[in-house]
């Protein structure tokens, strides 16, 4: 497979173009005709000023609901096909429980090691504006290793939030008294956005966090060095 | 027709119009109110692009960005693409089955002031403590929750709503069903009516799980049940599956009645009966009864099992055959017609080929491999502006210029008419398409901030010049129908030459409508134009 920044992004990038050639195609066999028709047929004095007598042509009506019929069940095949893959997180995946609250995120680790990103923490504390992902305090961001795919076992403290990772291109709603599952692989290390995509609220625009995504051996040394990274400083906004 | 004279309808005192049951009276309070709603939904969109113009907030808090968006959104919805259609429906359903009015007048004039009551209520909210910022979605347990506002107020609104819908609906069914003059048969009876009366058995459907809805999410804020919230054993879930068990169908209530719109429009330009009549009808029940199996494609991250999502991706594309049968059909319509470009017939054309993008937007959002990655981004909400904000705005607009002459009895300048149009459709195409793709760069929905990332803000200021481009547009097309009523010259009674029933009579319309009952002839259609020619020699 060729070099992707995150799976199952590729996935949806397919689908994507598969979707997009459709859909031309559609639009052009529509507008091209009409284009010809509206110029061929437009009135003019003395020329064309009576429409001409034309009988329905139930072959015509047969084609139009066949052909597109065979494209929709085409296309939500290939997404069924694919989806199985998204959806399903490879058996290997690490484990991590991500928890929403209004308004920020609790990432647990495997060994129980928890990190928390609050909404005021991606913000420059003056203007209130967003920073770089780089620009962020290490502190408030979720570290993951490279390469390995990451199972998301969600869920939320009081209202409804969206886990959205930006580069993977996937996201599944964290629900109060529910848990739901994503998984996403970031192969590039670098630093990402995650967004809350449903809508919670004041900060709800505010409510992203930063994925460090770093080497495997250095998000090791990482996860063993001391059991939570943020939390005591922010107590107030929970 | 003899030439008595009479005063018209609209030239009533106070008093008559607040106390009218004449339906031409009350369809043009639907009309006024709506679009009076639809400035102020566009007032607070045009501040709301204003704050996404640059990242950060420049003019308004957080909490002011999220009430002026719920304002929209409401709004735009309940008010303008659902409330024009007491417009339309109550002005022309009458005269097009040659009765002299709805089958409950009275009835009717209870449905508008039901609406009217709503719509100060919903003013009200304007004012401090009462302001509402949930979303048009009201999703719990965050509506139950102190920042969203006073659920209680919005239930209300709701309620009144609903029941103005569901009473206008009932009439308009029955009028349709039963008052149809002699020789109007459900075969030859306008397209418009065959969407009238769909939409009207969605709502008819389709209000009741709303209705529900709302009164559990007030039950559980206020008399402590527990439907929805989860620290006591209710399911958030449950909430958006009545939630959208009828706001997927209600899309259709939009959309249907400007189909019919479109098609009225498209075969009087071109001169020519809509191509595959027959199937146009089927197509229109088909989406009617598809339109409520469909809903979970809303909720396809919304935590439901996936098998639900597989099944309700394949009904969610199965939804594009009918509405394709519909395109291809009024493209045909033009096929060896005699095609006038009048400004409604622009507005017409610019409606199918804008719906066009937004229906095939559409098509990807039901498929669940491509909406995980766009779900509640702005990809979604450039798809529901290309069919709302666009194709629905285009063919109402079009529909005020084409029905101008006979309910004001005078005409509109073309000139003005084609410029406002032209300056719309370059707005919004350069707002709206932009918006298709920084949604496909992940940009979230409902954000009064967002980060600096250097396309997203370049997409960003395009498009708020686009918006402002679009209001401009909307500025000129309205100011050209306002003025015209005093400008305009006088109008023909039938100045599109057309056979339907609506314009065999005077414009503006004689204060009962229809001296004694038609009885439609055999060879008539209200899109025979062959036989129109034959009236006009035998006179
Ligand atoms: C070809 C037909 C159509 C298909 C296949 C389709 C599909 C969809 C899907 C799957 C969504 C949900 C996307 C998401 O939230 O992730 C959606 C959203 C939406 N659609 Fe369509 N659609 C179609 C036509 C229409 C029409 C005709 C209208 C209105 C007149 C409409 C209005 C909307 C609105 C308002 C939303 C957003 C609702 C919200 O979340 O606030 N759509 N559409
Ligand atoms: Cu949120
Ligand atoms: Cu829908």
């Amino acid at each position: 497979m060729k070099e992707v920044l995150a799976y199952p992004a590729n996935y949806w990038q397919t689908m994507y173009e598969i979707w997009l050639f459709v859909a031309v195609v559609i639009y052009l066999v529509v507008f091209i005709p009409a284009a010809i028709f509206l110029w061929k047929y437009r009135y003019r004095k003395g020329v064309n000023e009576k429409a001409q007598h034309v009988h329905e042509s139930k072959a015509l009506e047969v084609l139009w609901t066949i052909i597109p019929t065979i494209v929709v069940i085409y296309l939500a095949t290939h997404s069924f096909a694919f989806y199985r893959v998204q959806r399903n997180a490879p058996e290997k995946a690490m484990e991590i429980k991500v928890t929403a609250f209004m308004w920020g995120w609790e990432f647990e680790y495997p060994n129980g090691k928890k990190v928390f990103s609050f909404f005021n923490s991606v913000v420059n504390p003056e203007t209130n504006t967003y920073l770089k992902p780089e620009e962020v305090n290490d502190m408030f961001k979720a570290y993951l290793p490279a390469e390995t795919p990451v199972k998301v076992l969600l869920t939320s403290r009081d209202v409804i939030h969206s886990f959205y990772v930006h580069p993977a291109k996937v996201m599944e709603d964290a629900v109060p008294g529910r848990i739901t599952h994503m998984w996403f692989q970031i192969n590039k290390p670098g630093e990402y956005w995650v967004f809350c995509r449903e809508y919670c609220g004041t900060q709800h625009s505010k409510m992203a966090a930063v994925l460090k995504v770093v080497p495997k051996e250095e998000f090791e040394k990482w996860l063993n060095q001391g059991m939570q990274t943020s939390e005591v400083l922010n107590k107030g906004n929970l | 027709m003899a030439a008595v004279s009479y005063r018209p309808y609209f030239s009533a005192g106070l008093k008559e119009w607040l106390f009218t049951t004449d339906h031409k009276k009350i369809g043009i309070m639907y009309g006024i109110t709506s679009l009076i709603f639809f400035l102020i939904a566009g007032l607070s969109a045009l501040a709301i692009r204003l704050e996404l113009y640059q990242p950060g907030l420049q003019y308004m808090s957080e909490d002011a960005y999220n009430q002026a968006l719920t304002v929209h959104g409401v709004l735009m919805q309940f008010w303008w693409a659902v409330a024009i259609w007491g417009s339309f429906g109550n002005y022309l359903l009458p005269l097009m089955i040659g009765a002299r009015d709805v089958a409950f007048p009275r009835l009717n004039a209870l449905s508008y002031w039901l609406f009217f009551a709503a719509s100060v209520l919903a003013l009200l909210t304007f004012l401090p403590g009462n302001h509402i910022r949930m979303m048009w979605t009201g999703y719990p347990p965050f509506s139950l929750n102190e920042n969203a506002g006073p659920v209680a107020f919005y239930a209300l609104i709701i309620h009144m709503l609903g029941a103005s819908s569901l009473a206008s609906a009932i009439n308009l069914v029955v009028t349709n069903l039963t008052m149809r003059a002699p020789g109007i048969t459900l075969r030859k009876m306008n397209l418009f009516l065959h969407a009238f009366l769909a939409m009207n058995v969605i709502q008819i459907l389709g209000v009741p799980a709303l209705a529900g809805a709302v009164t559990m999410l007030l039950m559980d804020k206020y008399f402590h049940t527990a439907f929805f919230d989860p620290t006591r054993g209710g399911d958030p879930l449950l909430y958006q599956n009545l939630f959208w068990f009828y706001s997927h169908p209600v899309v259709y209530v939009m959309i249907l009645p400007a189909f019919g719109l479109i098609s009225e429009m498209i075969a009087t330009f071109s001169r020519r009966e809509i191509f595959g009549r027959t199937s146009m009808i089927f197509a229109i029940w088909g989406i009617a009864i598809l339109g409520f199996m469909v809903w979970i494609h809303h909720m396809f991250t919304s935590g439901v099992p996936d098998w639900i999502r597989i099944l309700f991706s394949y009904t969610t594309v199965l939804i594009g055959v009918p509405t394709g049968i519909k395109i291809f059909n009024w493209v045909f319509t033009l096929y060896k017609g005699s095609v006038r470009f009048t400004t409604p017939m622009l507005y017409t054309l610019s409606a199918i080929f804008m719906f066009l993008i937004g229906g095939l937007t559409g098509i990807p959002l039901g498929l669940p491999a491509f909406d995980i990655a766009v779900h509640d981004s702005h990809f979604v909400v450039a798809h529901f502006h290309y069919v709302l904000g666009m194709a629905l705005t285009l063919a109402v607009f079009g529909g005020f210029h084409y029905w101008y002459p006979k309910i004001t009895g005078r005409m509109y300048s073309e000139l003005w008419g084609k410029i406002g149009l032209v300056i719309i459709m370059i707005g919004s195409n350069l707002f709206y398409f932009l918006q298709f793709i920084v949604g496909l760069e992940g940009m979230p929905r409902r954000y009064a901030d967002y980060p600096p990332i250097p396309e997203w803000v370049r997409l960003h200021e395009l498009q708020t010049i686009g918006a402002f481009i679009l209001a401009f547009g909307v500025f000129i097309a309205l100011a050209n129908l306002i003025l015209s009523t005093k400008l305009g010259p006088k109008a023909e009674d039938n100045p599109w030459q057309s056979p339907s029933l609506e314009w065999l009579i005077p414009s503006p319309p004689p204060p009962h409508n229809f001296d004694k009952i038609p009885h439609m002839p055999e060879d008539w259609d209200p899109y025979n134009y062959e036989w129109l020619e034959k009236q006009h020699k035998k006179a």
